[in-house]
């Protein structure tokens, strides 16, 4: 129940206004400049050009190539911290000895900064004195490229990611298992339901909306991976591991190319909303379902 | 004991699982941790693991960072902290009144005073830079006020259209979290060296860093803080509504010593985001305000890999955050962030 009282306006004002000057701006700011053919880096007096930014992009093989390398690292990385998290946070959930330690170590890679996190792993794939490439010499593996082939980056990169953000869907689905009801668990007890039975037909339905929300969060986030790419290979070999920010980093800071940029954001912002969309749409029926 | 519990050989499988994932999370930071005292002969040589064993550990990369030797290592850190612990106290403030409002208090405005606020915005931006030929600073300033002005002006009256809630406000504020922030990291760039033209520094200021970050904070403490309020139980507050106790001493004097291990929560996550920052710091600072995110990047390109300093400069990053991951597991322990998802 909620009620009215002029004092909310006081509650309510400052934050409304910090996010309006903030967001705002950039929002107004760069959709008139993504009409425009803007360079800072040779100086060129703004010129209007319609959609020809757009089109640019959309013609523009490197735009699809670099959302295509994007969306591969959010689907897998996504997919690979689900399983994992689910898995790790079941155990923790059904109290495995030393719970406790686990719970300290599994929250930390989520609160170190993605650049020292890319710092580390490009230590620790370094080709001659990283303990990667040593051990795998023990199983008879030549020296790895880990990070200047393609497919070896694209994976370590995924890899990384994983490490970093595993922890937040524990993190989420730890909470959400222990909001699920006792009594449930010990009615399928005692219709000697399996293991297997139980998770198949109690904790995952039941678990579903949390798990949706948990992967909508990651997979947004993931689209906006930036600082670990930027320090691990730099968009490289070439421009094969180059993610849409990162392009819209290299378009805008390095060639101050600010129409073009804005464009890219803009098509980035379209992008995403899109696949949320088309996420939520797939996904409502079963949540529907098992509401 | 409860029903879930595991059993028998299941128990050894969950318990050998985690443990292999608990090596994996923790190697890379142990490996950042003996790396910064080997010396660069030992780190050159090919790996080694155990410090006394097989290298003899060194102070030398420490020494260097601490004393200056590679970048103002002290500011930075002092920087860093200044900035991250007043926009994480500003951000939960603020946000847990905005949140605490959105839940108890009603809301309601037409789209159209929306629309109002965006269309003058926009159209007073354009008219002020490109007609008037305003600089963007001053043309922002006033399309802002007018736009604001203009907006909650004609909430007042009756206005066609649908009506808007609560609700809407808070998938206002979250979806704040779904722009690309290269966009806004460049445009605000952008924003804050025109308003320095007309006087106030915000590049490479304290101000403008923190500000920053207060904004791109508040969307995850509203989303935080409002599961945390609704939670609470409702009676205290209608008690104290019958007894006539004003609504600002209900929430200082109430609500927030209910809610503190929600605002504990929301603070800590909010000073890591704002800690390992990398974006935002690279665009608005430059050297007096920079933070520790960009001098560990600077590490790496400064002098080719020099990972013993590299190592030492990411420890001091990371370092904090432990300890706060294990104040945060505690809060867990007890089910204070079982809130946080509903």
């Amino acid at each position: 129940m909620t009620r009215n009282d002029p004092i909310k306006h006081f509650f309510i004002w400052p934050a409304l206004i910090i996010v309006l000057l903030i967001s705002i701006f950039p929002l107004v700011y760069s959709l008139t400049t993504s009409f425009m053919s803007m360079r800072l880096v040779p100086p060129m007096p703004a010129r209007f050009v319609g959609f020809g930014n757009y089109a640019d992009l959309l013609s523009n093989p490197r735009f699809w190539h670099v959302a295509g390398t994007t969306t591969l690292i959010a689907i897998v990385s996504v997919g690979l911290q689900y399983v994992i998290g689910l898995s790790v946070a079941l155990a923790l959930n059904s109290r495995v000895p030393g719970e406790g330690i686990f719970r300290v170590g599994f929250l930390l890679p989520m609160l170190v900064a993605p650049v020292a996190v890319a710092l580390v792993a490009r230590q620790i794939l370094n080709p001659t004195m990283g303990p990667l490439n040593e051990f795998m010499t023990l199983f008879g593996f030549p020296n790895l490229p880990f990070l200047t082939r393609t497919s070896w980056a694209l994976g370590s990169i995924i890899v990384v990611e994983v490490w970093q953000w595993t922890p937040f869907v524990i993190l989420m689905l730890l909470a959400g298992l222990q909001t699920l009801p006792d009594d449930v668990y010990e009615a399928a007890a005692l219709e000697n339901a399996t293991p297997w039975q139980q998770f198949r037909d109690i904790t995952f339905p039941m678990l579903l909306p949390i798990s949706a929300a948990v992967v909508f969060i990651r997979l947004i986030e993931s689209y906006k991976i930036m600082d670990t790419v930027f320090v691990m290979t730099g968009g490289g070999p070439g421009v094969s591991t180059e993610t849409l920010t990162l392009f819209a980093y290299q378009e805008g800071f390095k060639k101050f190319n600010l129409g073009y940029t804005s464009a890219l954001s803009f098509l980035f912002l379209i992008f995403i909303t899109v696949i949320g969309l088309v996420y939520l749409a797939v996904l409502k029926p079963y949540l529907e379902k098992h509401k | 004991m409860s029903v879930r519990t595991l059993k028998g050989k299941r128990r050894w499988l969950a318990l050998g699982g985690c443990l292999l994932w608990l090596a994996f999370t923790l190697f890379p930071l142990y490996w950042v941790a003996i790396t910064s005292f080997k010396t660069p002969l030992a780190v050159v040589g090919g790996p080694t693991y155990l410090p006394f064993v097989d290298f003899e550990p060194t102070l030398t990369a420490w020494n260097e960072l601490v004393s200056g030797a590679r970048g103002a290592f002290y500011n930075t850190f002092v920087a860093s902290l200044i900035v991250s612990l007043s926009a994480a106290v500003l951000a939960t403030g603020i946000g847990a009144m905005a949140a605490y409002a959105l839940v108890r208090f009603t809301f309601r405005f037409r789209l159209l005073s929306a629309l109002i606020f965006v269309v003058v915005a926009f159209g007073g931006f354009l008219l002020g830079q490109y007609a008037l030929g305003f600089g963007q600073g001053i043309s922002l300033i006033y399309s802002f006020i007018a736009a604001l002005a203009l907006a909650v002006i004609s909430s007042r009256f009756r206005l066609p259209g649908p009506e808007l809630g609560n609700n809407d406000i808070v998938f206002w504020f979250v979806s704040q979290r779904m722009f690309p922030p290269i966009v806004a990291a460049f445009a605000l760039y952008l924003m804050y060296t025109e308003v320095g033209k007309l006087g106030f520094k915000l590049v490479d200021s304290y101000i403008g860093l923190t500000f920053a970050y207060i904004a791109f904070s508040l969307p995850i403490v509203v989303w935080l803080m409002r599961d945390f309020f609704e939670a609470l139980p409702i009676e205290v507050e209608e008690a104290a509504m019958v007894d006539n106790v004003p609504s600002w001493r209900i929430f200082f004097g109430i609500v927030l010593p209910m809610s503190k291990p929600g605002l504990i929560a929301t603070f800590m996550i909010t000073l890591a985001f704002v800690w390992n920052e990398f974006l935002f710091a690279l665009f608005l600072t430059s050297s007096k305000w920079q933070t520790l995110p960009i001098l560990v990047a600077g590490q790496n390109s400064q002098r080719g890999d020099e990972w013993w300093s590299i190592s030492a400069a990411a420890l001091v990053a990371i370092i904090p955050m432990m300890i706060m991951a294990g104040i945060l597991s505690r809060l867990m322990r007890s089910g204070l962030l079982l809130g946080a998802i509903k």
